[in-house]
Order: C-alpha cells, then structure tokens, then sequence
C-alpha cells in the first residue's frame, strides 16, 4: 500500500486542495446523518473528498480501488437509515457540489441533472415551464437527487403518481474501479440488456456513485384542492380509499392518520374535533380545472359518507388549503412533546393490509406499554409508525428493538416488506433475510460481488 | 450590591449546550436556510453541523481545539434554522453557552472582544466615544476611521429635501391618535449602535417619542448582547442588573435598535436562578417595547404619503427574536408605498461584530440582499437596527446611488 501521505496528494490533485477535508472537526461533520445510528462513537471517514464533476469521481474512484480504501457516497445526509454514515472509515465521497440542472428537454419530456440537486430545486425548475417532477419525499427541500435514487424515495404523491423508480430513465454510473457507465436513455422503450437503470435506483451507493440522472417528467396539473374526512375508525378511512381507487378516482395523494396522531395535532393546533373522529384522511385531487376538482371531490364525498365518514371539510380557497396541509405538516411537531425520542419506521404492506397491520401495531404496542402513533400513506401501503419512547431511560433501548422486530414480523407476515422508501441502510440490516430469505439475501450479494468485487463502496450497508 | 450569581463552571456550559440541541435529530431542514452554509457549503458552516459540534465537544468525541472555537463564532445567531427547524432547535442558545465556554478555558474572550466589550461596559467611554464620533463626524473624517466601522448615516433632513413633494412639510405635525394613560413615564433606551454610529436616527426617535408624551433619556449603557455573544456571561448579567435599576421607575422602555431589545426582553431568562433578581428582570423585561411596535399601539399616523417607495429588512433580532413583523410594514405603507423584497427576514450578515470578523462570508451574504433591494425598485431600503443599517448602508454604495438605507425611525 502507498503511504497515506501519497494517496491524499493524489486525491487532493483530482479534486483541489480545498475539497479534500482531513481536520478532525470535518470529518467529524461527514460522520453522521439523520438516521438513529448513534452518534457517538463517530464513524469518522478517514478523509472526506469533494468533487465537482464525474471525471473527478472516476479518478477518486480509481485511486480508492487502487488502494482498497472504502467509499462511502453522500448528499445531504438526510437519509433515515444510515446509508451516508461511512461506517468502515476510509472515504466521504460528498457530492454536494455537482449541483447542476443540465438540461431540460420539453419535447421529449426529460430533465438531466447532477446528484447533488435538491429535489425541490429540481422541481421548481421544471414547474416554471409547466412540467412536473412528481416525487416529493418529505425532506424534498433539503435532501438531493442522487440520494433520491440511490434510495429509490417515495413520498406522498405515491398513489398516482409513483415513486423515484417510476422516473428514473437513465443514470452516470461510476463504478468501483473508476470506469463509468451509462445506463438507459431518452428512448422510451428500451430493451436492450438488462435493466440496470432499475438496479442502481434503490442500490444505496454499494454498486457504484450515481452521477448524473435523467428523469422523465409529465405535464404540471392545472388544478389541486384537498379535503380532510374524519373517520370513527381507521377501517373506514381505508375502506374509503381502496373503493375510491376501484371506482378510478385516483386522488393525488391520500394521507391517513391514527388517532393517536389527530389528538396530538388537536392539541397542538387547538383544532375542535368531533369526539368520535379516530381517524383523518387527507386527500388532494388535481385536474384540468375546477370542474374536475369539483367532479371528484363530489365522488370522494360519496364513497366517503358510504364508507360513514364523520366529517367532510373541503378548502374553499387557498387559505384553507394551507390550513388543512398544516394538520399533517404539523404532525411531527405535535408528536415530538409526547415522549423524548420518537424512532420513526417505515414498513409497507399490500394497500389491503393496512387496517389490520395498524391493528396488530396497536396490539404490540399494548403488550410492550409504549404509545405507535401511526401515520401513513394510506393510498400506498406504506406507513409510519413512530415509537414514543426515552431511549436514556434503562431497559428502554432493548425494549424499542423487540418492537421494532415485532412490527418487522406483522408486515412480512401480512405479505409487506421492512422498508417502502427509507431504505435497509443500518438500522434495518439485521432483518434483511427474514425479509428476503437466505436465496433473496444471496442473490444481492451476487450482483455486489459482481459489480463492486473489493467490497469497497458504502460497505456495512444492507446486510 | 449582591454578588452576581456565580455561572455554572466550564464543563456544565457545554451539557447546557448539549441539553438545546438534543431535539435536533440531524434531518437537514435548516440546511437551506442558513445564510453561511449558503456562503461556504461545508457541515460545519451548517446549523445542523454547529448543534452537531455542540453535541460532539459536550460528549467528548471533538476536542475543544482553535478549529471548533471557530466554528462555533461562524454563526449569525440570527436564528432562521430555529424558526424552520421543526423541534425549534435553539442553536444560537447553543452557540452563546459554547462560547462562553471557550472563552472560560482560554481565561477571557480573544483580545478584540475584550477591547470592545470593555468599551461598551463602560457608561464613561461610551459617552466620551460619542462626542469623539460626533466630532469626526462635523469634520468629515468618517472616511478616515479604520475597517470602515463607521458608516454614512444618511440624514433625516436631507431625505426630506430629497423627498418634498407639495403636501409633504406643509402644515405642523398632526397630532397622535392616542394620548398615552396620563402620568405614563416612558423612557427611551438608547442602544449603543444608535448612539454612537447613527445619532441622526437616534434624534429622531426622540422626536417621535417625544410627540405622545415627554420621554426620559437615561444615558444606559449598553444592552449587554454583544458580552454574551462573546463569552463575557457575567458583564451581560451585570449591565442587565443596571439596566434593571436604572428604569425602576419607567412604565415603558422604548428602544429603536431591534438587537436591544431582543436581549432586554429576553433578560428575565438568564436570571431563571436567581431569587434576588429574576422578578425584577421579569418586570423589566415585560418593560420593553420595540419603537415600531410603540408606535402602533399609540396609532401613529403618518404625516402623508410620500412618492417614494420603501422596501423594508426585517432584523432578525425583531422578526424572530420579538416576533415583530407587520408593524414596521404598517408604519411604511401609511407614509409611502411599500414593496416587500424576496426573503426580507433573511440575515444581512452585519449580525454585531460577525461582519467586522468576517468581511468575506458578511459581504456575500450582503450582494444577496442587495440583489433583493434592488429588485423592488425601492428608493430606500428601511430597517430597524443599526447592526443591519451598517449594513444596509454598505449595501446602498455599492448599489451606486440606486437605493439609501435608513432607520425607520427617519422615515416616518
């Protein structure tokens, strides 16, 4: 091996001296993310490198391979599970500063960017030209396209319009020895070879560092309200969205919340609820114009009151569109004063399922004594309960992992899965094979040994 | 006179510090909003990545060296993380305690600090330093002063003569709407930025006070911010004490410099321990009135519209730090025409003495706002601190004549 002082001058010649950070205060900053990972003791990269453009990635990556030095890839590192903490040292690939738009086709309905973009950056960029990029995590403010398909990011729009994936027609890969690779393209159908678009959307960096992306876009809807229903029971909530959904009104996102989320954001917003009301959906519909909006609100209006909703408020105009999205945006806020942490999870099950995992979370969370509020995405399947609990407190971590495992169990039970848009990461690696078998399991480290043989990119990720 | 409360030793300041960030769960919503990650795009010029230090020195894992003393003094303390962060994460609290702590283990604020902060300790010097500017200031030698601490105030008269319009200095000042409750004593707390950089400004707050009700000016000292700013907790506690007992017998304590009156609204928290004093901070505090929020609850009318047209930066220290943001527009749109600029409550970057420390990072976030100003079309840019008006100023040379920066207190 060379001598370190060596590899970091020919790092620091690819990049430029100032984009290569060693000062223990900086690589502290590259070690953490907005997952439960702990803190302490940092997982400290080695060196954190910044570089501008993928011939820098691919001379970093070189180098690394070269060496055998581990490469861990980040953007904002706002991810949930761990996927940007570089646990095994060696290199913070940030990637932060490829933060250009390159182009927008409108005829043939595409955007090509660099992965260090904000997504909501991206989006306002395509809306000012009457396009619209759909998927809206909720960190899309902050957290940056290449993490968006290396995590294959959901969001609320799910239900009609899909996720990361269903965008994604072609990547600049580079691999774990430096070479890059193109996948995919602007044709729409596309055949030839294996889907490697799909592989790497999703692939958490262990297969090779995204940098550029081509995502396809679609036309900005003209129109967008929102209603919210008050249930009595979270069955009925989604029993009105899977008729709905059958009857082809497809609502642009529809957010359902338990009641132990609604009598937080009560409290917290001072909302006069009906005392009966256990569960909120918001729904928002687009279309052409208002008469369409007009069209399918009155449907969802009948569904719901079939499926015996409480309460069906509609905004009129776009104060209370606002005021009505502040019940959900508020939420986090309003569940934060119930306990000192909140360990937010993120499991998916068949659309059907819904009512009856919410169910067995509820009887988990009796048997164990800690309060799940759960909310979720009730067109989608994917939903988020979030253990209130004092993880100072002593016995109180091992108690939080046994639920976790258990609410692992009733999704893979009910034919779910771990994770439907936060990744394995970390945190969810120990349950990786009780999701996807031991030939599951097998299979992804085939394509790893394949694709990355030195197990040099993001190791200690998903399994 | 009791002793001053002693401060919990060095180490305790650091799981202070700990103890305000501990809800920051590291999501990466303040990563946008903060004026200096936007300047320098680096985790530790981030709030995110400053709460993250706090948290790192309180627990042992970064060593309190020069580089994290210097990440810490990389912030505004203008609290726009705060305000977006969805747990309210205090990191300019954060920073202050972290601060302190420095300062403690090196046995005293960095030698600038302590020029300045004994400066403005000092009722005697911040007097003889008035006249000394006062003087500079009718010899036209402000060009001279180093560092170009010392702007170009642009004068309440000279705005009048540029402004005339018929209607406008015609006929006596109209009489205010409401009287104050007769035998109301208010008091004017004169911020050392006013008096000493911007004495027309000053004069004219004192004019508007003095139309509801005849307003004692006291000669205070300074608010104490820029002390707990820098680690010098206890010099902030004893101004605080004097301030306490200087306007005992004020109903209404007005100021015209938002960052003042931040840190006197404020005062009652830093004496949460103290039995001797924190009624009497509580009531003092409850004292304190910004003079655009005065103002309008006097339903001051202006004198006539003016045509001219008027943007206006809310100071972070009145925006977030009072909460005070629809007053100031109100007052503007009642003598001219108003146009907000894009993101008016973002910092300017004077934020104390940060622009005098960090020119570079305090002029980027500047050719920002002057972006913003200049974007309105608005011939004069108002305010309401003299921190920003310094600023602002600087702001309106560079923009070759396009826009002047004035305190509200001369516009209106």
């Amino acid at each position: 091996m060379a001598p370190a002082a060596e590899i970091l001058q020919s790092l620091r010649r690819c990049v430029g001296n100032e984009h290569v950070l060693d000062s223990d205060l900086d690589r502290f900053g590259y070690s953490y993310d907005s997952s439960f990972v702990p803190l302490v003791p940092p997982h400290r990269p080695d060196l954190v490198v910044r570089p501008r453009t993928a011939e820098q990635v691919s001379a970093v990556m070189a180098i690394a391979h070269r060496h055998g030095i581990p490469v861990t890839p980040r953007g904002a590192a706002t991810g949930r599970t761990g996927g940007s903490v570089p646990l095994r040292g060696g290199i913070a690939l940030a990637l932060d500063r490829m933060n250009s738009i390159l182009e927008l086709d409108e005829a043939n309905l595409t955007v090509t960017a660099e992965p260090g973009v904000r997504t909501s950056d991206l989006y306002d960029h395509c809306a000012a030209r009457g396009l619209f990029y759909p998927p809206d995590p909720a960190s899309w403010k902050f957290c940056t396209l290449g993490g968006n398909v290396a995590e294959n990011a959901g969001g609320m729009r799910t239900v009609k319009y899909g996720v990361t994936r269903n965008y994604v027609m072609g990547l600049q890969v580079v691999l774990a020895d430096g070479t890059v690779l193109e996948t995919g393209g602007k044709a729409i159908k596309n055949v030839t070879g294996y889907d490697l678009t799909s592989l790497f959307t999703g692939s958490e960096g262990t297969l090779g560092i995204i940098t550029r992306v081509l995502l396809r876009l679609i036309a900005m809807p003209k129109a967008r309200t929102v209603a919210r229903i008050l249930f009595a029971s979270l069955d009925d909530g989604c029993a009105t969205v899977q008729r709905l959904l059958q009857e082809g009104v497809v609502p642009s996102i529809a957010e359902i919340m338990d009641h132990l989320c609604l009598e937080a954001v009560a409290r917290h917003r001072k909302l006069d609820l009906p005392q009966a009301a256990r569960a909120c959906v918001l729904i928002e519909v687009d279309g052409e114009d208002a008469a369409a909006l007009a069209a399918q609100t009155a449907r969802i209006r009948a569904v719901a009151a079939g499926c015996g909703s409480l309460e069906f408020k509609e905004a009129r105009d776009q104060a209370e569109v606002d005021d009505l999205w502040a019940v959900r945006r508020s939420l986090s806020q309003a569940l934060i004063g119930l306990a000192p942490d909140r360990l937010g999870e993120d499991i998916s099950v068949p659309r059907g399922a819904f009512p009856e995992v919410v169910r067995r979370i509820e009887a988990i969370s009796q048997r164990h004594g800690l309060l799940i509020p759960i909310f979720g995405h009730a067109g989608d399947g994917n939903l988020h309960p979030g253990v209130l609990c004092d993880l100072a407190a002593p016995g109180e971590a091992e108690r939080v992992e046994r639920v976790v495992s258990e609410i692992f169990d009733a999704a893979l039970a009910l034919g779910g899965t771990l994770t439907g848009e936060h990744g394995v990461g970390i945190t969810k690696r120990p349950y990786l094979a009780r999701a996807l078998g031991e030939t599951g399991v097998a299979a992804l480290r085939a394509v790893k040994g394949a694709l990355d043989p030195k197990g040099l990119l993001n190791p200690g990720k998903m399994w | 006179m009791s002793r001053p409360p002693s401060r919990p030793p060095g180490r305790s300041l650091l799981v202070q510090a700990k103890d305000l960030v501990t809800k920051c769960d590291r999501c990466g919503t303040c990563l946008p909003v903060c004026p200096l990650f936007r300047v320098l795009d680096l985790e530790r010029a981030s709030a995110r990545g400053r709460n993250t230090i706090a948290r790192g020195l309180a627990e042992g894992c970064l060593a309190p060296d020069r580089q994290a003393r210097a990440a810490v003094e990389f912030c505004l303390l203008c609290r726009a993380c705060t305000d977006t962060c969805p747990n309210h994460v205090p990191t300019d609290e954060a920073m202050m305690r972290v601060r302190q702590f420095f300062a403690d283990e090196a046995g005293g604020p960095s030698s600038r600090y302590r020029l300045i902060g004994g400066l403005l300790r000092s009722r005697r010097l911040l007097r003889l330093g008035a006249s000394a500017l006062g003087l500079t200031r009718r010899l036209r030698l402000g060009t001279w002063v180093p560092g170009r601490l010392l702007p170009r105030e642009f004068p309440r008269d000279q705005y009048l003569a540029a402004s005339a319009g018929p209607a406008v200095l015609a006929g006596s000042i109209p009489a205010p709407g409401v009287l104050p409750t007769p035998g109301c004593r208010v008091a004017y707390f004169q911020g050392c930025g006013m008096r000493l950089l911007f004495p027309d400004a000053s004069r004219s707050t004192l004019n508007l006070l003095n139309r509801y009700s005849r307003v004692a000016v006291k000669g205070n000292g300074c608010c104490g911010l820029p002390h707990l700013a820098h680690g010098m907790g206890d010099t902030f506690l004893e101004l605080a004490r004097s301030h306490i007992e200087l306007y005992a017998d004020a109903d209404i304590v007005v100021t015209d410099c938002a960052s003042c009156g931040g840190a006197l609204k404020h005062l009652a928290s830093h004496f949460e321990a103290d039995l001797r004093w924190q009624g009497p901070a509580a009531a003092f505090s409850a004292k304190v009135m910004d003079l655009t929020e005065y103002l309008v609850r006097m339903g001051y009318r202006g004198q006539g519209k003016r045509d001219i047209t008027f943007t206006y930066h809310d100071p972070c220290h009145l925006a977030r730090g009072q909460g005070i943001r629809s007053q100031p527009r109100q007052l503007l749109e009642s003598v001219g025409h108003f146009v907000d600029m894009k993101e008016p409550d973002t910092c300017c970057g004077g934020a104390g003495t940060f622009h005098l420390d960090h020119p570079g990072a305090a002029s980027q976030i500047l050719a920002c706002k002057r972006d913003n100003i200049e974007c309105t079309g608005a011939g004069i840019v108002v305010t309401a601190c003299p921190g920003c008006l310094i600023q602002l100023t600087r702001a309106a040379e560079a923009s070759g004549g396009k826009f002047k920066a004035m305190h509200i207190s001369q516009v209106i």
